[in-house]
């Protein structure tokens, strides 16, 4: 074997594995909700019974849809309102000179660090007094809050790659600070924010914690929550089917947005490290 | 800005400006407040005054079960929590998990990372597959190996020969546990690490090729040290996030096998039992921890800044 | 959840409250959320419209179910009544809770006539799990209580004590027949259930009246069963992660001998497997010294009327008519739910779907009752994790353990 058949063939092995690894929990979860309830624990991998019921069956339960519901109305909510929040903030950061600016990054480490299950107890008892609790706005702000330090950073390494001149271009015009922030720099800044409002609604759509202790009826519960409390069909089973065809409605919106955006997430992601 | 804290503060690298007129400083200034201020406020707000909430409940018996019961008992409830057994054992659970689960994601999230820097074919493919894994629910990828490891529904216990339930006994409840956070967390760590390859510069490696340095040599001569930076900021994110381990075994057994986090502790006994200010004090010692993780990472190996987690 | 959160929502409900009027002067009917763990044949919906209905519209019961585990029913309906929230107005108990959201002042005591009325129509039992401190807090509306459950071809004559079945199941396995005791030992309530089963029915208790703590010997007896049959060819491997239902898939797949479940098995088996059912067989629960009649921790739930809720006294109403008698038989027929009312075991249409009730309400009326307590929570939590895993039990050390971590719970310092 020539040297480069071998290192094709070593990639390819690495590249399989990877795949694999990846892919099999996935393919697994959507075989499991294409089980029929009888077979659902029979234990093969692949369905001895195809079937579609447990899809129409989570779909006629109130509980789902509600759930799907608030996941993308408080995920869109609180994800729109951290990116205009973390732009405003991203951009002073990035290009403009005030004391604190040191203050402002360390503050949004800290929260970035913050253990979020600390939180849970003091917002419930708060929220159960001035009535947030199981409502929109109660998840809402834990989420906007604790998407604010990763926007700031992805934005302001986003903001740090746009050419200047343009914008003190436009200045010299005689256009003030904001006009020329509206003018040059949120067209050239749109990737950058489109990728960061990716990233920041999967961190809302993915939320456990703050979901299962701050809501509790179909009025606010997200999906992640409603399908842990999933009823099964007597007060004694698993809903098995209903969990895994749940489980496979509420990746796949995400998978698509990952696989689309996939370049951009990435360069997302590491951006801030990488431009230091 | 290639050396030195790898994630150092966007503010470092602020161009330098020109000096202005004090009054266009000043304007400047305002419209920094103005467009920093609501972020700023939000995150302060929404994290420290509930903190402070938490200390003061810490401080009573303050049991919603109890509402005619409440009062003010001092340190009582730390007392109550650091003689409680299920403390350290839980403590102890919380970092068994960490250090095992950070291990092997650091070693998998280098091979990932070296992966998607240097395939010389199918790139694309290999960073989208990878991601799937970071961009899954949490909730999905604890029920889809939770249910491929129980003896009731999973494929795992057949391919394996067990003849018991893997999930019925510690062992078992464990590897389940930290093969999940393994996969759902790898290709985060794998990022960060990716950012860090990218330092590296071609012509260093091409020379210590020339040299004769084995690939090996070359990754541990020069590659390591030049990622230490990134290598040390995504320990500390993950790191921190692991210790923080709660939505897995929430789906898995809510804490049961001897696999209880004090996240689980925590969310039990102020959001099943009510006990809030029993629950409140683990939650002071909890951020205690989380703190000093940190600190450590920061101040003892010097971590510099990065953008958050997962959140 | 609409309460204080904007001004508009609180203009809209006052409105809506003027316009739609709180007395029985109202326009139209009040709607009354019942709150209950879900139940599939559909009689608890009949039953909340034909109430409505008879009300001559005076009130509509609207029905939200909980999720199907009762941990999860509780933390749900606590945390919002915690929170003061005011859409619940009549919410099912499970009967562990009575003590609990008595003394939280989430539910509102029975009134007198109607106490008087569940006392003298519905078992002992049931009755007793609603009580606490010598006040009914909720009205019984289905009781139950495990069986054994066993299988005639391997078992002709099935064992009276809990030694005795472990010695069957014993022989069983060295003849390679199936050969396991299905029983609930994963950590979580059923753990305790089949713990105070024992205890109770050792003649112990765990907690006396006012809170006094009294776990004892008895305690002791009942863990060594536990470890023992843990520890022996009896326990299903999965023993540690086991709950009714994983107990009765094994039991249906033909992998056990013995059964301890509630008598919804009886219609499982029917469909899942027609060849096991055809060879199951029912006995009382067996007992743990061969002189004392067995006392079975009691399930089921009662109905409460939450603190919160605008409209009390219609919802007791309502209370009153989804628990009668003939609403009880219809849970029971069709829903397969053990009644609590005393009359509907001589019902024909009952004991024909109801095969063992006579042992049902035997078991009714010398009945075990769980600890009842405010911190019962804790309580239940220190037991679970005492007692888990069932095989590595001390149980030189459990009994004080136990005694320990109870006395904390009671004054809220138990970290657990």
């Amino acid at each position: 074997m020539s040297h480069r058949a071998r290192e094709t063939s070593g990639w390819s092995l690495a590249i399989l594995v990877v795949v694999v690894f990846s892919l099999v929990p996935v393919v697994w979860i959507v075989m499991l909700s294409l089980k029929t309830s009888a077979s659902a624990t029979d234990g093969s991998f692949i369905p001895h019974h195809w079937t579609l019921s447990n899809y129409s069956d989570i779909f006629k339960l109130g509980t789902f849809t509600d759930a799907l519901r608030n996941s993308i109305g408080i995920g869109l909510i609180s994800t729109l309102l951290a990116v205009a929040l973390a732009c405003a903030a991203a951009y002073a950061i990035a290009r403009l000179d005030f004391p604190g600016k040191a203050a402002i990054l360390a503050v949004a480490l800290a929260v970035a660090m913050f253990p979020q299950i600390s939180l849970v107890g003091p917002l419930y008892n708060l929220w159960r007094q001035i009535g947030l609790y199981d409502t929109w706005p109660g998840l809402i702000i834990p989420y906007m809050t604790f998407a604010l330090p990763l926007s700031i950073y992805v934005l302001s390494a986003f903001f740090r790659e746009i050419p200047w001149e343009l914008e003190q271009a436009a200045q010299v015009d005689g256009a003030t600070p904001f006009q020329a922030f509206m003018k040059v720099i949120v067209p050239l800044a749109t990737p950058g924010i489109v990728t960061t409002f990716i990233l920041v609604f999967i961190i809302c759509w993915n939320d456990f914690v703050f979901a299962i202790s701050l809501t509790s009826t179909t009025a606010a519960q997200t999906v992640p929550a409603a399908i842990s409390t999933f009823p099964g069909v007597s007060q004694f089973t698993v809903p098995y089917g209903d969990i895994a065809a749940a489980a496979v409605v509420v990746t796949v919106p995400v998978m698509l947005l990952v696989l689309l955006f996939q370049r951009r997430i990435v360069s997302g992601l590491t951006a801030g490290a990488v431009k230091g | 800005m290639t050396t030195g804290a790898v994630a150092a503060p966007p503010a470092a690298a602020a161009p330098p400006r020109r000096r202005r007129l004090t009054e266009r400083a000043r304007e400047e200034r305002r419209l920094a407040a103005l467009l920093v201020g609501p972020a700023l406020i939000v995150m302060i707000a929404v994290t420290a005054y509930p903190i402070i909430d938490a200390v003061i409940l810490s401080l009573q018996r303050s049991d919603l079960r109890f509402p005619a019961q409440s009062k003010f008992i001092g340190l009582a409830n730390y007392g109550h929590v650091f003689s409680a057994p299920v403390f350290w054992q839980d403590v102890l659970h919380t970092v068994i998990i960490t250090v095992i689960s950070v291990s092997i994601q650091f070693v998998l999230g280098m091979c990932l990372a070296l992966i998607m820097h240097r395939a010389i074919f199918a790139r694309g493919l290999v960073r989208g597959v990878a991601l799937i894994p970071y961009g899954i629910v949490a909730v999905v990828a604890a029920y889809s190996w939770e249910l491929a490891w129980s003896l009731n529904s999973g494929w795992i216990p057949k391919l394996l020969g067990l003849s018991g339930d893997p999930l019925s006994h510690t062992f078992g409840t464990y590897v389940a546990i930290i093969v999940t956070e393994v996969w759902k967390n790898t290709p985060f760590m794998a990022l960060l690490l990716l950012a860090g390859l990218a330092l590296v510069p071609d012509e260093l490696l091409e020379a210590a090729k020339v040299d004769g340095a084995t690939a090996w040599q070359r990754f541990i001569r020069i590659t390591v040290p030049l990622m230490k930076p990134a290598i040390l900021v995504a320990l500390l994110f993950r790191t921190l996030d692991a210790f923080r381990i709660f939505d897995t075994i929430y789906i898995f057994n809510q804490g049961a096998q001897g696999t209880e986090s004090i996240s689980m502790l925590n969310y039990a006994t102020l959001l099943n039992r009510l006990n809030l200010g029993l629950g409140s004090a683990v939650s002071i010692v909890l951020f205690l921890f989380v703190a000093l993780i940190a600190f450590v990472f920061i101040k003892g190996f010097g971590a510099g800044a990065a953008p958050g987690g997962e959140g | 959840m609409r309460r204080r959160r904007l001004a508009g929502f609180v203009i809209a409900a006052a409105t809506t409250a003027l316009i739609a009027g709180c007395g029985s002067s109202s326009k139209g009917p009040v709607t009354l959320n019942w709150y209950v763990f879900p139940e599939p044949s559909g009689s608890f919906a009949a039953a909340a419209a034909n109430c409505s209905k008879a009300s001559g519209g005076q009130y509509n019961i609207k029905l939200n179910f909980l999720s199907t585990s009762s941990d999860q029913q509780r933390v749900s309906l606590v945390r919002r009544l915690a929170a003061n929230d005011s859409s619940i107005d009549i919410l099912a108990m499970d009967v562990d809770w009575t003590a609990e959201f008595a003394t939280a002042k989430w539910v509102h005591p029975v009134p007198a006539a109607l106490s008087a009325q569940i006392r003298s129509q519905d078992l002992p039992g049931p009755i007793q799990t609603a009580t606490y401190n010598g006040q009914l807090w909720g009205v019984p509306i289905n009781s139950n209580t495990q069986l054994l459950w066993y299988r005639k071809d391997l078992v002709p004559n099935p064992p009276t004590t809990w030694g005795q079945m472990i010695t069957d199941a014993i022989e069983l396995a060295r003849k390679g027949k199936p050969h396991y005791i299905e029983v609930q030992g994963a950590q979580y309530e059923g753990l305790t259930v089949w713990f105070n089963s024992l205890v109770n029915s050792a003649g112990g208790q765990i907690l006396g009246p006012n809170n006094t703590v009294v776990i004892g010997p008895t305690s002791r007896a009942a863990a060594l069963i536990m470890r023992l049959l843990a520890n022996s060819p009896a326990a299903d491997p999965s023993l540690n992660v086991t709950m009714e239902g994983q107990a009765d898939t094994a039991f249906d797949m033909g992998n056990a001998a013995f059964e301890l479940n509630y008598p919804f098995v009886w219609n499982s088996a029917q469909k899942t497997n027609p060849a096991v059912a055809k060879q199951m067989a029912y006995a009382p629960f067996p007992r743990v010294a061969p002189e004392l009649a067995p006392r079975v921790s009691i399930g089921g739930y009662n109905l409460g009327i939450s603190s919160h809720s605008k409209h009390p006294d219609l919802a007791f109403a309502a209370v009153q008519c989804l628990t009668q008698p003939a609403n009880q038989t219809t849970y029971a027929v069709k829903g397969g739910l053990a009644p609590v009312a005393a009359s509907i075991y001589s019902v024909p249409s009952f004991q024909k779907a109801y095969p063992f009730h006579s042992l049902i309400k035997q078991q009714l009326e010398t009945y075990g009752l769980r600890p009842q307590t405010a911190a019962y929570a804790d309580v239940t939590l220190a037991i679970q994790k005492a007692l888990s895993p069932t095989s590595n039990i001390i149980p030189g050390s459990v009994v004080t353990t136990l005694r320990n971590e109870i006395k904390l719970s009671l004054s809220s310092g138990a970290l657990l």
